[in-house]
């Protein structure tokens, strides 16, 4: 088993939701880009889970930017979300680099769910409005 | 370099080593009592020293299976834990050139109560001094915000 898993949870429809587990840097941000890289192929909407991160670093804050970019050329809603048990030191890093409101980061997995749908453009005829 | 460390720790300067610096930290913070908060900063604070070395002080180095060293200084004193990050790299002009996000300086100006950058005497590369108070008077976040240090978020195109 991983000490440091990142995993896809395709549970919710038209979005994949990515799972942060424990710590993250410079060690596991290649795996993070891949796994960004998998959601992001899916074609829905991409939200990241950092409710179980216990440490990230800037590492993980570029792939998160690279990710985010790379929703917004395709179209592609992309949130991050924490909630109020979040480790303080991830919530830390995220306030004080002012990437908030940039990612963005929301608060819960259906604020998230509701903000990537919001965000996506609408599928070109499957979605009735 | 500082005089009699109480740890010292030397490694081969690779991306699984950043971790192992972090675990000795919080065995270190563990047997002093610090305060989580301040722990969590000196764990990102040395994670972006750590990771500067390893990304960028032996970028001119041909040969890219022999690593240089990533070497790591923890002094604590009455006040504060030092801890000094250290590299025999080609320096902070290394053709490595500007890091991915430039956010490590920054960060680690951000979370520290003092910091200090140095070209090493003699043998060449780069020394990162970092102190952390036990007890703060002032988040050094607010002292040193990011947003001042020219870094700035990406701008949506629209």
């Amino acid at each position: 088993m991983e000490t440091n898993p990142i995993a896809l949870d395709e549970s919710e429809e038209g979005v994949v939701v990515v799972l942060v587990e424990g710590e993250h840097d410079i060690y596991t941000a290649p795996t993070l880009r891949e796994r960004l890289e998998e959601a992001l192929g899916r074609g829905g909407g991409v939200v990241v889970d950092l409710t179980g991160a216990t440490f990230m670093d800037s590492s993980i804050l570029g792939a998160l930017l690279d990710a985010r970019r790379r929703a917004q050329e395709a179209g592609t809603g992309f949130v991050v979300y924490v909630d109020a048990d979040v480790e303080p030191g991830v919530q830390r890093i995220l306030d004080i680099t002012g990437l908030v409101p940039v990612l963005p980061v929301v608060n819960g997995r259906d604020d998230a769910l509701a903000a990537v749908r919001e965000t996506q453009d609408p599928p070109a005829a499957a979605s009735p409005g | 370099m500082i005089e009699r460390p109480e740890v010292r720790l030397s490694m081969p300067a690779r991306a699984e080593g950043v971790g192992v610096v972090r675990q000795a930290l919080a065995g270190m913070a563990d047997a002093l009592a610090i305060d989580p908060g301040i722990l969590a900063d000196m764990k990102m604070a040395v994670t972006e020293a750590c990771t500067n070395v390893v990304v960028h002080a032996y970028t001119d180095r041909e040969d890219e299976g022999a690593s240089g060293t990533l070497d790591v200084d923890l002094l604590a004193d009455e006040a504060a834990l030092t801890v000094a990050v250290r590299d025999e790299g080609s320096g902070l002009d290394s053709p490595g050139g500007k890091p991915a996000l430039g956010l490590g300086l920054p960060l680690i100006a951000a979370l520290s109560d003092e910091f200090e950058v140095r070209d090493r005497d003699g043998d060449g590369g780069t020394e990162v001094l970092m102190r952390f108070l036990y007890t703060r008077e002032q988040d050094p976040a607010e002292a040193h915000p990011i947003g001042e240090t020219g870094w700035e978020p990406p701008v949506d195109p629209e």
